[in-house]
């Protein structure tokens, strides 16, 4: 590959310290009006639950205030925002506008040419549609639906199912960005595997990046049900560029009894996005649930994967990773409250700073007093490239039983020099050695990943460990 | 033809001086011992030749095949033919042993390597070595027993062929048998009129072997410079006769 | 009088205000304000160790619970000690100090300081012992460690169930000075605990082992930060204790390598000992770093005592009340060795011992 300089250029913001103690309350402007929220509906040709469900979380996101722990979102201009929900309004933006660097990532990551287009939300829609398309008729076979939200929400059979799940495991009421996306929610995946189904393919949600609304406001909800087992991917690694630089996004999954679903993610937004995503799982009897995460772009990113472990014997395993560059503030890491007994989770994250980068892993594992005979491990690891840089580790647990066996570890370190010292020791140059140990780092997350997306992962961190020692 | 020239070294860690002038000179095709008791200086002496960042070279110099090493960076020391086998082999984490030698090699060599030939290579050797295949897939090093890391190190040495061989203390914490195997490894290694430069405490690696030089390190410097008899009056009187010796 | 305290033993780096442990809020009804007429230092002061008045050198160090307490202090203090030992002086025999809050003297506050000069070394024992239906005590010890000296402070806190207690202590070291802590909180019905180092001189230390013991409702709130400035420093926190019945415990334990803290070393570990499922055992182990190189690790484990390890010793012939009461001295026993004085060795024993007579 070649060895070019990586040079993201940044919006010019200054990052606090986000060890203070309170940020000043921070007053949202009232952009967003009932008005503008029927005219989504109408475009959209919502049922009329929706509509008023979309008018209700207005008045939420209204009332609550700006969350006062985590990076700062001073910079996130909410009027500005809202002209870009306006319906009538492209999504899509000029081509000759998008950042160079985007565009030069493109052609270091091998995106094809009509992919670019798409991928910077400037083209019309690449041949994906038609690798989507052939993709649904595969597991439509098996019974399995995986369509759009907005089709699924008006589909005389699935439209109650929709109904009866959506927004609760993730309420409006739950934080201001998901009243937002209640209000506003565009696009998405609906996905439907009934009983003793195991969906061979991976269902990816990269197909569906052009929807108007594209990637924003999305909306993902999967239904697993007993004894089935899928996996989904969503994102990809090749910089989503957008205009409007707010995503906040929304994710329902309901794993049902014995059924397992893994989720993974490899987020690579922009470095100008303010990516405040809120994913949810609830886990039945015997149900697994597996994340996979990769985050890697956004300016600001809030991003922390919740389960529910309700049925008794039900599992969450998460595994992530993070790194922060030049710009960006980090903040993620994984929830988990064990609601039944004999349940089990465990959270293994890396994370990665370099070049004034800030990361954050935050967490909490919640037992609640019912949930007896429960296991929970936690591992983080963070590794610091340069002095420049933060990575804080913000772990909470609250332990309501005594029958339990949790174990906490976390580690934070530089690259080892004896560890450089080793490899070069065997004829690998300085950079190489940095660069190889770094993917060593990263490698657990890697290989919960499919070929390709590992693949490209592996390519990402080059790319960004070049610009580190360019 | 002097393969290995040290002059006059000192070198210090910390702040605090451990090598206090060290003469010590390695030709090709031959074996030499170094010997010493703990805290000598001799796995200080063998960092330095290899040029791990903490040691610092107050004065003196290294010189391999002809060529001033002693500000060389460590892999620029690999390349030229150095290889070192650690007394306590570092765990890298995610890069599998088979991925890592590979990668090693072509750094060495500048060549490209042909897979089907490397892997079968590697696997004949593992043989050799009494290693399991599978540890080829396992991630450098992570969990090996203190045996199976002097095994990988040694199939590093066989796999990557350097001019010269630093052994520190490769046959401690190794079971009889290990011993044996290892010694093979290292024989067979030897044949190739290649260099070796082995530190050892219980020496039995050395009963397989023809040793042409032993070097005695007390208290930073080489007290003393022998064949290979050195070895059994070591083994029957210890070092405190040569540190009396030293003081008169 | 009432007390209310508002923002306590605030988490450094704020989380999710759902979790209720970015800090702790206080409001109780306390006895009288009062003289205190209880006992203070026993025996006379080691040689070159002598109270003194005035500022700290290098100013008033952070404590771990805050400004609240801290300023409560100052101004309702009716007790308290403040001692300097005089450069190179290694205090022979260690200082002994006792606070009772009884039915004589509910109302205990003690502000006390400890300074020891360059290259000196003192001990000083503290506990805080008695039992009034309705005692108070709130105490302050700050503590500065020069140029290659070493303070030691061994708190040990029994008090009645009763009482409301706090065990407040700021810290800081310079250049090769070593802080020793160990806070022991047994009692009371309410206990807080707050312990903040700032490690600024070179190769400065911190050595923080706390104990604590819950049984009925008690809770125990207790926030640990130690902050790495200087190069080459070093921390290591070590919490451990067990929870029966009702109780509750909040530990925050916080390693901070302020960027410039080259090569320091912070290591956090926390064993956690359960035995009741109506017990409420929160952690929030943080590590905030802003230097590359640093080697920051924390480990914790909270559970029930390991069935193999009880099954063993009930094998041996112990009955499970025997093992386990056998299990958990052993836990403390690391940090009870170091308290130099028998009597007070034997205090914590037979009060661990009775307390554990109801498992």
């Amino acid at each position: 590959m070649e060895k070019k300089k990586t040079m993201v250029q940044d919006i010019d913001r200054t990052i606090y310290d986000i060890k203070d103690a309170v940020h000043p309350a921070y007053q949202v402007g009232q952009g967003l009006t009932p008005e503008i929220v029927n005219e989504i509906s109408a475009a959209k040709n919502d049922p009329e639950w929706m509509r008023l469900f979309r008018l209700k979380s207005l008045r939420t996101y209204n009332r609550l205030p700006m969350p006062t722990w985590g990076p700062p979102l001073d910079g996130l201009n909410m009027d500005e925002i809202v002209t870009y929900i306006r319906p009538n309004t492209p999504m899509r933006g000029n081509w000759a506008q998008v950042p160079e660097d985007i565009k030069n990532t493109f052609v270091r990551l091998g995106i094809p040419e009509a992919e670019r287009k798409s991928l910077a939300g400037v083209g019309a829609q690449y041949d994906s549609e038609v690798v989507y398309h052939n993709v649904r008729e595969e597991v439509r076979r098996q019974g399995v639906i995986y369509t759009d939200m907005e089709s699924a929400l008006r589909d005389p059979v699935y439209g109650p199912m929709v109904k009866k799940h959506f927004m609760k495991l993730v309420p409006p009421e739950d934080h201001k960005f998901v009243a937002l996306h209640g209000a506003v929610w565009s696009g998405g995946s609906f996905v439907y595997v009934p009983p003793h189904v195991h969906v061979k393919i991976p269902l990816q949600s990269y197909f569906r990046l052009n929807a108007p609304g594209a990637g924003q406001f999305e909306h993902t909800l999967i239904i697993v049900s007993e004894g089935s087992s899928v996996h989904f991917i969503e994102g990809c690694s090749a910089p989503k560029y957008n205009v409007a630089n707010l995503h906040a996004g929304c994710v329902e999954l309901y794993v049902g009894k014995n059924a397992h679903l893994r989720y993974s993610t490899i987020e690579n937004w922009s470095k100008n996005m303010y990516n405040l995503n809120t994913k949810r799982a609830l886990v039945e009897e015997g149900g697994t649930i597996e994340w996979v995460s990769g985050s890697f772009g956004s300016h600001v990113s809030y991003l922390y994967p919740m389960s529910i472990l309700k049925g008794e014997h039900s599992r969450m395993e998460f595994t992530g990773i993070t790194f922060a560059g030049k710009g960006q503030s980090l903040d993620t890491g994984a929830k988990v409250v064990h609601a039944a007994p004999h349940t089990y989770s465990s959270i293994n994250t890396k994370s990665i700073s370099k070049d004034g980068g800030n990361c954050v892993y935050r967490s909490s594992v919640e037992i609640l007093p019912q949930a007896y005979g429960c296991k929970s491990a936690v591992n983080c690891e963070s590794l610091m490239l340069d002095d420049r840089s933060r990575s804080d580790t913000i772990p909470v647990m609250d332990i309501r039983n005594d029958d339990v066996d949790v174990g906490h570890e976390a580690k934070i370190g530089r690259i080892s020099d004896d560890a450089v010292f080793y490899l070069m020791s065997r004829g690998i140059s300085e950079e190489d050695a940095k660069a190889m140990i770094v993917t060593g780092f990263a490698e657990p997350i890697a290989k919960e990943l499919p070929v390709e997306y590992a693949v490209e992962m592996n390519n990402l961190i080059k790319l960004e460990m070049e610009g580190a020692i360019g | 033809m002097m393969l290995l020239e040290v002059k006059n070294l000192k070198v210090s860690v910390d702040g605090a001086e451990i090598l206090k002038g060290v003469d010590l000179s390695v030709n090709e095709g031959e074996v030499h011992v170094l010997m010493g008791p703990n805290g000598a200086g001799k796995s200080t002496l063998v960092n330095t030749i290899m040029g791990h960042p903490q040691y610092k070279v107050e004065e003196g110099s290294i010189l391999f095949g002809g060529k001033d090493i002693t500000r060389l960076p460590t892999n620029e020391r690999a390349k030229a033919g150095l290889f070192l086998s650690f007394q306590s082999p570092e765990e890298v984490p995610g890069i599998t042993l088979e991925n890592f030698l590979r990668t090693s090699r072509v750094a060495l060599t500048g060549k490209p390597v042909r897979l089907f030939a490397y892997q079968r290579e590697l696997r004949q050797k593992m043989a050799e070595l009494g290693m399991d295949e599978e540890y080829a897939s396992r991630y450098l090093n992570v969990g090996f027993s203190g045996g199976e890391k002097k095994k990988s190190e040694i199939l590093q040495m066989l796999m990557l062929n350097p001019k010269l061989a630093i052994l520190d203390e490769t046959d401690s914490g190794l079971d009889v048998d290990a011993v044996k195997i290892v010694s093979r490894g290292v024989e067979k290694f030897r044949n190739r009129k290649n260099s070796l430069l082995i530190i050892t405490h219980n020496t039995k690696i050395l009963e397989y072997l023809p040793v042409d030089r032993v070097h005695v390190l007390m208290d930073g410097k080489i007290v003393r410079t022998g064949g290979s008899s050195l070895i059994d009056e070591i083994n029957e009187s210890g070092f405190q006769p040569l540190a009396e010796s030293k003081a008169v | 009088m009432d007390l209310n305290f508002q923002h306590t033993n605030v988490l450094p780096a704020r989380t999710w205000n759902r979790l209720g442990i970015n800090d702790t809020a206080l409001a109780e009804e306390l006895p009288p304000a009062a003289p205190y007429t209880g006992p203070g230092p026993a025996g006379e002061l080691p040689e070159g160790v002598a109270a003194f008045s005035g500022p700290l050198p290098a100013g008033e160090p952070e404590t771990g619970m805050g400004h609240e307490e801290a300023d409560f202090v100052a101004e309702h203090r009716n007790c308290g000690v403040s001692l300097k030992v005089a450069a190179g002086v290694h205090a022979k025999t260690p200082v002994f100090l006792t606070y009772r809050v009884d039915e004589n003297s509910p109302f205990v506050v003690d502000e006390n300081a400890v300074v020891a000069e360059e290259g000196s070394d003192v001990t000083v024992v503290v506990s805080y012992l008695g039992g009034a239906r309705r005692g108070f005590h709130a105490g302050l010890t700050r503590l500065y460690a020069a140029k290659g000296a070493s303070v030691r402070l061994i708190q040990v806190q029994l008090l009645g169930d009763g009482c409301l207690g706090m065990d407040n202590i700021g810290a800081a070291a310079g250049e090769g000075g070593t802080i020793h802590v160990i806070q022991a909180e047994l009692g009371g019905r309410k206990a807080l605990a707050g312990c903040k180092a700032r490690l600024e001189g070179l190769r400065s230390r911190l050595s923080l082992d706390a104990i604590y013991f819950g049984d009925r409702s008690r809770s125990i709130d207790i926030n640990y930060v130690a902050q790495h400035v200087g190069r080459k420093t070093r921390s290591d926190i070590r919490v451990s204790g067990a929870l029966l019945d009702e109780s509750e415990k909040t530990f925050r334990g916080t390693i901070d390598f302020v960027r410039g803290a080259k090569q320091a070393v912070g290591k956090e570990s926390e064993f956690n000992l359960l035995f009741s499922p109506k017990v409420r055992n929160r952690t929030a182990p943080l590590i905030l770093c802003a230097e590359e190189d640093v080697d920051g690790q924390h480990a914790a484990s909270t559970g029930k005592i390991d069935e193999n390890r009880l099954f063993y010793l009930m094998t041996r012939g112990l009955s499970e009340l025997e093992a386990k009461k056998l299990i958990i001295k052993a836990q403390f026993r690391p940090v009870t060795d170091q308290i130099p004085d028998e009597k007070l060795r034997n205090a914590v024993a037979e009060y661990v011992e009775k307390r554990l007579n109801r498992l």
